[in-house]
This record gives C-alpha cells, sequence and structure tokens, in this order.
C-alpha cells in the first residue's frame, strides 16, 4: 500500500511519507536507501556507546554472521554448499548480497509464518470445534508470502467480516478461531497491535494500570456482534438431525459440512458499536445490562452513540489502531522487528508500548518509528535494514543484559534456538535445502467423514459461496437435499474418492507429522509425540506461548531420538553427501563441522576428532556427527 | 522396592521444600507487601503434610455422580434403572456398577458437595487443572507443575510430573515453563520416549559421542558463561542419570507379575494404574492418569455401566495395592472429574443425561485423609449442594493441603500478575485425620 498522504503516526514524528513515482523501488527494495537507514541506525547506536563512555564492540567473524544470519532471516542453518560458498567466496560486500539472497528466499516467509502464527495464535483446529481453520491458516501464510504491509494486515483481520473460505474474507478467521471469548479475542488484538495490556479489565479495573472496566466494554462495542452468518435458517434442520437416532447416518455427516464448517466458519455483522455492560458489574459509572456506545480509550477518540445502528464498528476499530493511535502502531511493530533481529526488543517486554521519550534510547526509537511508516509498514524491508547494520553484526554477548528494560546493544545474547530453528535445521541436514520443497497449500476440499468427496466438482469455496446465499429455510433444506444426493450418489458409484479428483488433487500438498518439511507447514501445533512439542513449541493458545526452557526430555531425545535415527545412522541423510569426494580424513572432519556447526574446527577439535577417527575408524564419523549435533554450539544462537 | 526404601525420600523430600520455599519466598517470585505474613505461616504447614505424592484418576468428560458415588436410591425417577449398593463403610453407598469399588470404600472419602461455574468441557477441565478459568491471555501452570514448583522432586534422578493418557492442553507447566510440564506418556505400555539408547550402538560408540560432546560443551561453556547453555550441560548428566537409574524401571509395567495384573484388570486404564503406582513408588511425585468417554448425553446407563468397567476393578486395585505396600498412607489417590450429570433424564435421548456444574462428587483416599467417610451433601434429587460447598478452588487447596504445599502463596507469573496454588479456595479440614 502506497501512503501518499503521511497518517496521523507520520505527522506526529513530524514527517512526511515519501511518495514515489510508479517506476523507482520501494525503499525496502531500494539498496541505497536500506545502506542509508542502516548507518543511520549505526549512528544512533554509536552515540549511545559515546554517552555511556564504552567502546563500541567488534564486528563478528564471517562463520558466526552466517549462521546468525541464516538463523535470524530465514530460520534454519546453512547447507554445506551455502555455507562453502559463503565462506570461500572473497568479496567485500558478500555480507549485504547474503542479506538480499536470504530475504528473497522462500525461507524468509516460512520464518515468518511461526513468527505470527505465535503471535496470533493460529491453530489448525480447536478442542469441541467440528471444522478447521484450514482457510485461515492459508490466509495468513500467503498474507506472509506476499509480504503484506502490516498495517494492511492488522485493518485486515480487525475489519473482517463474511465467508470463511472466500480468499477474499478469509481473515474472518482472526475472530472465529475465538468464538464465544470476543472479550479475551480483543485484548489479545490489543496487546498484539499496540502493546496495550487489558485483560484485566475484562473483569475488574486495573488495579496495576489505568485501565477500567468500562474502557474495555466501550472498546468491545467496536467489535459486538460476532455471530455466524444466515446460520438461522440450518437450525432446525440441524436440530432434527442431531436426534440421536440420525446422528452416525450420513445425512448428519453431510449436514455438519454446512453447520459446521461454512456457517461455522462465516462472521456476521460489522461490529455494532453498542454492546451491554455484564450482569455482574460492579462499578458505579453504569448499571449491569445497560447499553453503552463504542469509544477508543486513548489516542484520536472514535466514538460511536449507542443509539446508532449504523454499525461498521471492526472497521473503525481497525482504522483507529492502524492510524490514529500516534507513534503506538509503528512503534510496536518496529519494536517487534528489532526483537526479532537483535534478539531483544528496544524496549522490553515488546507487547507493552512505551513512548519513545520514555526510554533510554528515544532517537533511535523515533527514527525506528518513522523508519517503519516511511517504508509503509514493509516488515521485510524494515529486518533487511536491521540484518545490514553493525549493530546486528557485533560479536556475540555471553552476559545477560545491564538494562533491565532494553537493549544495552552489547550485541546479540547467546540464545537457545527455537522450537521451530531447531526442527527446520534438523530437516535441512537430514534432507537437504527444506525451501526446495513446496509450501502446504490450501486444502479446499470437501470433507464427509474424514473423506474427501465431490472432488474435481466442487469444493469448500464454491460451496461455501452458495449455502451462504441461501435465503429461507426451504432454500437450505432444498440444498441440503441436493447436497446429499451428490455425496451419496458418489458413495453409491464407487469406493474410492471419485475418479474425476486426481487431476485437483495433484495441486494440493499437504505434509504429515513427520515429514522432513519447515515447521510452518506441519500441522499447529504439532502434536505432542513431536520434536517441536518437545523443544517448546507454542500450542497457539494465548500469544506468543513458546517456550525455549530446557527440560530433560530434549536431551533424551538428542541423544535417543529423532537425532540418532534421522541422522546420525541414517546413511542416506543429506549431511554425509558432504563427504563425497573428500579425499583425506582432515577434509572429511572438516566438511562435517562446516555442514553442522556452519564453521570449520579449530587445530585443537580438529585433533579430538583425528582421534576420535584413529580410535573408532569409520564409525568415527557417526560418533562426530552425534556429538556435533549434541553440542551446545549447534543449539544455541550466537 | 519395599516400603522402607520410599521412606528414604522422606528428609530429603522435607528439606528441598524447605528450601524451595525459602527461596520462593526470599527470591522476586513474591509479591513483596505478602512476603511476611506468607514466609511466617508457611513452614507451619509444610510441616503438617500427610502425603508425599499424588495419584489423579481424571474422569474426562463429566462423570455421573447419581449412578456412581451420590445415588439416590429413594428417588426412582432419578436413578432410573441405577441401583445402590451397601459398601464396606456404613453410610456410603454407591452405584451397582462398581462392586469392586464398594469393597474399598472404607479407605476413601467422598465429597458429594463439588460444585463448579462451568459447564463446558474445555473449561470445566482447564478449571478443574488449575483452578483458574481459560483466558487467552495466560496459560496457568497445572496441579502438578504447582506440585513441583512448590514442592520441588523427591527423586532427582526421574521425571517429578508424569501424564498418562493426558492432553498437551492439561498437563502443562503454563508459565512456569516446559521444565515443569509432564513427562507424557502416550501408552502406559511402551513406557517414557527415547528414554533408552537406540539399537545398533554399541555402548562404547554411545560413551565416546557423549565424551566428544561434553568436551565441545565445556569449551563452548568456557566461552559463554550462560546459564542455559549450563543448563543444558547438567541435563545431559541428568539424562544419563535417568537412562542409567534403576529407576527407570519404574516405566516398565511389564515387570508386574501376574497376581498383581490380576488385582488391576486388563484395560488401558488399569495399565496407567499400576504404572501411576510405580511411579509414585520411585519417588515420582504427581501422577495423572486419564480415563475418558463420561460424556454420556446419549445413553446414559449403557455409558456409566460400561465406563465403570473400566474404572471399577483398576481402582479398587490401585486402592488394595497401595495399601499392601503401606503406599497408601503417603499416597493421596484423587478421583476428579469436570462436572457430574443432570437429575433429569432425556427419554428422547435414550436415557440420556446432560452437563450438571451445581453438584457433582470427587473421591480422596489415602495420604492422610479419613477413609469410609463422606462430606458435603447435595438435595435429595443431587441437583443443588445442600451443605458444604466446596468449590474447584477448595477441592484444590485440599490437595496442597495434604502435600503440605502452601496453597495461598502468591507466586508472580512472568507477566506480573499474581497466580496461587487454588486461587482463593480453602482446604476442607474435615477430610483429615
Amino acid at each position: 500500500m502506497k501512503r501518499c498522504i503521511g497518517g496521523i503516526a507520520a505527522s506526529l514524528i513530524a514527517t512526511a511519507a515519501i511518495c514515489h513515482a510508479a517506476d523507482a523501488p520501494a525503499p525496502g527494495d531500494d539498496p541505497v536507501f536500506i545502506a542509508k537507514a542502516a548507518r543511520a541506525i549505526d549512528g544512533h547506536v554509536a552515540s549511545w556507546y559515546r554517552k555511556q563512555k564504552l567502546p563500541v564492540p567488534a564486528v563478528t567473524d564471517d562463520a558466526t554472521f552466517l549462521r546468525r544470519t541464516f538463523l535470524v532471516a530465514i530460520g534454519r542453518i546453512p547447507t554445506a554448499e551455502e555455507a562453502r560458498f559463503f565462506l570461500e567466496i572473497d568479496d567485500a560486500t558478500k555480507r549485504v548480497q547474503l542479506i538480499d539472497y536470504l530475504m528473497q528466499s522462500p525461507g524468509y516467509s516460512s520464518n515468518m509464518t511461526n513468527w505470527v502464527f505465535d503471535l496470533l495464535r493460529v491453530t489448525d483446529g480447536k478442542p469441541g470445534f467440528n471444522g478447521s481453520f484450514e482457510a485461515y491458516r492459508d490466509w495468513v501464510r500467503t498474507a506472509m508470502e506476499q509480504n503484506m504491509p502490516w498495517d494492511d494486515f492488522t485493518n485486515s483481520l480487525l475489519s473482517s467480516r463474511g465467508d470463511g473460505w472466500d480468499p477474499k474474507t478469509a481473515a474472518v478467521g482472526y475472530y472465529t478461531r475465538d468464538r464465544g471469548m470476543p472479550l479475551d479475542n480483543l485484548a489479545n488484538s490489543m496487546r498484539v497491535f499496540l502493546g496495550s495490556r487489558m485483560e484485566c479489565a475484562q473483569c475488574h479495573d486495573d488495579p496495576f494500570g489505568d485501565t477500567e472496566r468500562h474502557d474495555f466494554y466501550e472498546l468491545a462495542a467496536f467489535t459486538e456482534g460476532q455471530g455466524a452468518l444466515n446460520q438461522g435458517y440450518m437450525s432446525k434442520l440441524w436440530d432434527e438431525l442431531g436426534e440421536e437416532d440420525r446422528r452416525r447416518s450420513l445425512d448428519y455427516d453431510v449436514a455438519q459440512v454446512m453447520w459446521d464448517r461454512v456457517y461455522g466458519l462465516s462472521l456476521a455483522g460489522t461490529g455494532a458499536g453498542h454492546i451491554k455492560l455484564p450482569d455482574d458489574y460492579q462499578y458505579r459509572d453504569g448499571e449491569p445490562g445497560q447499553l453503552i456506545g463504542a469509544k477508543t480509550p486513548f489516542g484520536k477518540s472514535v466514538r460511536i452513540s449507542e443509539k446508532s445502528d449504523k454499525g461498521h464498528g471492526r472497521e473503525e476499530l481497525a482504522e483507529w489502531v492502524t492510524t490514529k493511535t500516534g507513534e503506538q502502531f509503528a512503534s510496536v511493530a518496529a519494536n517487534r522487528m528489532w526483537k526479532r533481529v537483535m534478539g531483544r526488543g528496544v524496549y522490553e517486554p515488546v507487547d507493552e508500548f512505551k513512548p519513545a521519550k520514555e526510554l533510554h534510547h528515544p532517537e533511535l526509537m523515533n527514527m525506528l518509528n518513522k523508519l517503519m511508516v516511511d517504508l509503509d509498514y514493509d516488515l521485510r524491508g524494515f529486518q533487511k535494514i536491521l540484518l545490514n547494520t553493525k549493530t546486528f553484526q557485533f560479536v556475540p554477548n555471553p552476559e545477560p543484559s545491564k538494562v533491565l528494560t532494553g537493549d544495552d546493544f552489547h550485541g546479540r545474547q547467546l540464545t537457545r534456538l527455537s522450537a521451530e530453528q531447531l526442527w527446520d535445521s534438523l530437516i535441512t541436514l537430514a534432507s537437504g535445502d527444506p525451501d526446495k520443497t513446496p509450501r502446504r497449500s490450501l486444502d479446499d476440499r470437501i470433507y464427509v467423514s474424514n473423506k474427501p468427496v465431490l472432488v474435481g466438482k466442487k469444493n469448500m469455496p464454491q460451496l461455501s459461496k452458495e449455502v451462504l446465499a441461501l435465503k429461507s429455510e426451504e432454500e437450505v433444506r432444498a440444498y441440503f437435499t441436493t447436497f446429499l444426493a451428490d455425496v451419496r450418489k458418489e458413495r453409491g458409484g464407487s469406493d474410492n474418492d471419485g475418479g474425476g479428483g486426481m487431476m485437483m488433487e495433484n495441486k494440493i500438498h499437504r505434509y504429515g507429522n513427520d515429514s522432513p518439511v519447515r515447521a510452518s507447514e506441519l500441522p499447529s501445533p504439532a502434536p505432542r509425540q513431536h520434536l517441536l512439542y518437545l523443544f517448546g513449541q507454542s500450542d497457539r493458545l494465548v500469544v506468543d506461548g513458546a517456550s525455549r526452557e530446557p527440560n530433560v526430555g530434549q536431551v533424551l531425545s538428542l541423544m535417543n531420538g529423532y537425532v540418532q535415527k534421522q541422522l546420525v545412522n541414517n546413511s542416506g541423510a543429506s549431511l554425509y553427501k558432504s563427504l563425497d569426494g573428500a579425499g583425506t580424513d582432515e577434509e572429511k572432519v572438516r566438511r562435517l563441522y562446516i555442514t553442522i556447526l556452519s564453521r570449520p574446527p579449530s587445530p585443537e577439535e580438529m585433533g579430538w576428532m583425528l582421534d576420535e577417527i584413529k580410535a573408532s575408524g569409520e564409525d568415527g564419523y557417526r560418533n562426530i556427527v552425534s556429538a556435533l549435533v549434541m553440542s551446545s554450539e549447534f543449539l544455541f544462537l550466537q | 522396592m519395599n516400603p522402607s526404601d520410599f521412606n528414604r525420600f522422606d528428609e530429603p523430600t522435607r528439606r528441598r521444600f524447605i528450601s524451595n520455599a525459602a527461596r520462593l519466598y526470599l527470591g522476586v517470585n513474591l509479591l513483596p507487601m505478602f512476603g511476611s505474613s506468607v514466609a511466617s505461616a508457611a513452614p507451619e504447614k509444610a510441616a503438617k503434610g500427610t502425603a508425599k505424592s499424588v495419584i489423579y484418576l481424571y474422569m474426562s468428560g463429566g462423570m455421573s455422580h447419581l449412578d456412581t458415588f451420590d445415588p439416590k436410591p429413594k428417588k426412582k425417577e432419578v436413578m432410573g434403572p441405577t441401583e445402590a449398593i451397601s459398601t464396606s463403610a456404613t453410610d456410603v453407598m454407591v452405584g451397582k456398577y462398581l462392586p469392586k469399588t464398594s469393597e474399598v470404600m472404607d479407605k476413601v472419602c467422598v465429597i458429594n458437595s463439588l460444585t463448579s461455574q462451568q459447564g463446558a468441557h474445555e473449561q470445566g477441565t482447564y478449571v478443574m487443572h488449575t483452578s483458574y478459568d481459560m483466558r487467552g491471555t495466560v496459560k496457568h501452570p497445572t496441579l502438578g507443575a504447582w506440585v513441583l514448583k512448590l514442592g520441588g522432586r523427591l527423586n532427582p534422578e526421574i521425571p517429578g510430573y508424569v501424564a498418562i493418557d493426558s492432553s498437551q492442553e492439561n498437563s502443562g507447566g503454563g508459565f512456569f515453563g516446559a521444565k515443569y510440564a509432564a513427562a507424557p506418556i502416550g501408552s502406559p505400555n511402551d513406557g517414557l520416549q527415547d528414554s533408552t539408547k537406540p539399537s545398533g550402538i554399541s555402548q562404547e560408540d554411545f560413551d565416546r559421542r557423549l565424551s566428544l560432546a561434553d568436551r565441545l560443551n565445556k569449551q563452548f561453556h568456557g566461552r559463554y558463561q550462560n546459564a542455559d547453555v549450563k543448563a543444558y550441560e547438567e541435563l545431559y548428566q541428568e539424562a544419563i542419570r535417568l537412562m542409567n537409574s534403576k529407576d527407570l524401571k519404574a516405566f516398565n509395567i511389564n515387570d508386574e507379575g501376574a497376581s498383581t495384573r490380576a488385582m488391576y484388570g486388563s484395560g488401558r486404564f488399569a495399565q496407567g494404574c499400576m504404572l501411576a503406582r510405580r511411579l509414585v513408588e520411585h519417588g515420582v511425585r504427581f501422577v495423572e492418569v486419564q480415563l475418558g468417554g463420561w460424556d454420556t448425553h446419549y445413553d446414559n446407563f449403557a455409558g456409566v455401566e460400561g465406563r465403570c468397567k473400566e474404572f471399577d476393578q483398576a481402582y479398587a486395585g490401585l486402592i488394595s495395592d497401595l495399601e499392601k505396600r503401606g503406599l497408601l498412607k503417603d499416597t493421596l489417590v484423587v478421583v476428579a472429574t469436570e462436572f457430574g450429570r443432570t437429575p433429569t433424564i432425556k427419554t428422547e435421548h435414550k436415557d440420556g443425561r446432560d452437563h450438571h456444574p451445581a453438584a457433582f462428587s470427587c473421591l480422596l483416599a489415602g495420604g492422610g485423609v479419613k477413609g469410609g467417610f463422606k462430606y458435603g451433601e447435595t438435595d435429595a434429587k443431587g441437583e443443588r449442594v445442600k451443605e458444604n460447598p466446596v468449590t474447584v478452588q477448595d477441592f484444590n487447596a485440599t490437595i496442597a493441603h495434604a502435600l503440605g504445599l502452601p496453597h495461598d502463596l502468591i507466586v508472580m507469573s512472568p507477566s506480573g500478575r499474581p497466580f496461587k496454588f487454588a486461587d482463593q479456595g480453602k482446604p476442607v479440614a474435615e477430610v483429615f485425620v
């Protein structure tokens, strides 16, 4: 999105957004703009060091830079070829080139997908809901792939309404995912997009903050009314089919497709703009059950009277969040990106917004806010700039931060790989570059009793469109009768799932739990016995629920589980291909080091490894692979 | 292992508990303003703990209180075909589907006055396991995680919290982190995942790998004095200790003899109970075993009968086996569920019963709890609590109390919000001997 008139955020931080001619590159793709912005950031950081009378840390060596940049930018370690290529060429601009290469790679969007799935709690299904969030998941995944500007993305989610299967409106999953708990959804929206914590105020005035329960309900009024579209036309039919003696019938299963997976995924209304105070409302500024209008709690005020029927509250809320909250929206996005790249936010925690003027580094934060706006919320461009800074390339910092509330820029702190980084790195060792595998695609087939039906004849988006267009109970009954007959005819015809569908099926890529594909393409969340679970993947029930905490199960898994079976003892594992053509033991050890740790061994390590080969013969290589993958150096991002 | 082995965990436990408590009281986790009052009250409670471990049997789906532990024999219209039978405890009757359980009721305390606000499975299960209502904004630690956080492990060689056939959502560490999450067991027959050396690797190679990795790690750790790096170094030692521990056999129920197997019966739940006993015997502090399928909206009586077949012998076997081994006095055996079921029988659903959170029953046994004792009472139809209501939080506070853990200690979440083992719950003192 090109914004030619600076929004309120832009004017507040005193810049006019720049208008580009159609043929000029967007700033996020313009190497001159990127280099200049990166230098400006480094200037702010250096001046901070001068003020503190501290020496500016050195820039790290190529090997550390290589591994760090791969893991931060695309979430996996380099393949052996990638590592050798980078380490062996002698070119002054190779770091810039590497960043460009990675940010254009499909791995970038895979990595961002994990981040945004954690942030938005995107799951395939949820207990007690007989459907899947397939279309929403794919919408979010595609938005990351297309690098949708963050303000447009936010706006699409918050203002969404309509058909859950239409690619244009599948963002409704943001609300339908939380159907039945709209207040929690809203509290999360405020936290995720604006860094405002309001969850306490759902039930009572916040004793630690200044949000009152009344404010929260005024905000909730914008999103009130999140029912399903037209579902009432089917209620009677559904009740009849729900009678127990019919529950195991095909009729019931077919009806379930319409009830849960079409109606159940749709979002009616536009946000009422008014809401009733709850029955246990306990303060003097309102009565239980009283109807109140919508009002924003800070920023440029937006209101809807409780008497108004104009609706469109969700659109108003989305506009307010993205354009009427001063620096807040840009700052939270910029700080989240800073944390992704640098390891810690400029201020922490990243979901509690702090105005730039209250920070240790107000000039830096002001500049980042402006940059986010100038880039039109291009997250890829923004991260590219950060990766190009010297600040990102400082030598690793083993020490915990000295400034509790934020980054003191002493270099990236050592952190354990996330579950996804670890998994994506292990499959790289097992099967080679995972980004050559196509990503999971939208499965838009109609499933009846877990089997696809009418494949090639009708898909979920078509079905959904037709069903949601029905305008009376009679029409729904008639449609159901035809739909059921079609399914029954196919079932009666043959046991396979419709030969005509094979062509279409070929286009659908779905991966089972154990497939060696990126974590972003596996079921979300991965099942309990999966390595991802063991290493702390978020179960995506709460915002940013991932854990990097060590536990004994992880170590057992490294010693005895996946690593041993798929890497060490699997002669077909991709990592062993790096040994092809290596003449000497030294060369083999060197290649294993580069493949696994992205660096050559030190002379001391070379000595240990050669001793190992002398003692164990060919088995020695397996022992070396095992030891390198089990090492802390492998598990940690420097 | 005999009871005297079990006792060897006694002293270190107490010491560990006290030192953990001290760390909590003195540490940054405490809400400073409450620090002093809690600190003075808690050690006294710690000294009064009557149980060391918990076996938490969870009846998932909502166990009908009327057809099991709160029968109303005088009300035919409520009971349908379920008859009540007398038990080894005077005044305690149970549904006819529990003949073996009826023989151990003299060791069991029935609480008939549980009451909850949560009438949906997910929310009900969540509050039972965490004492808090579900929030999209914070993940609460489960009971087992709280027990480890406040009480520490009994046996440092093996995991302190194990969940058998349980679900991911209800056996996590919550905001305490993965360290406090249960070690998951999907199949009681298979034991703990990846706890043995992969086949085809000689012990020599295995050791060489570890010592090579250890050398690399020491070097790395020398460069980076980082707590998490250190933690992994230590975890390797812990994992190897676990692999080499003679207590690893705790996870292997195939070692049980025929006579013990016969006590428990053969179902999956029975095997889970048998595994739970083995684990507790080896010093695991909190074991959950789930038995699902209690959601008997349709054909309640056939459904309950079927579930009771799984439950009856396994539960009676567990209580008897613990007793026989002298473990019952130190082990609190809990039977819990998210809600009961309606006194109204829905004939249109082939005599089904719907969810009923207003009144339901749970059991406690062993661990210093009175046997053959009934606490709380429902009205004539089993519809409302008439006497001594026990909230979910009270129930959980009672579990904490039995373990000598401070149920009212405030622990701050990383996001800076205050939480307690049992929220506002108060222990039910009357159930203890």
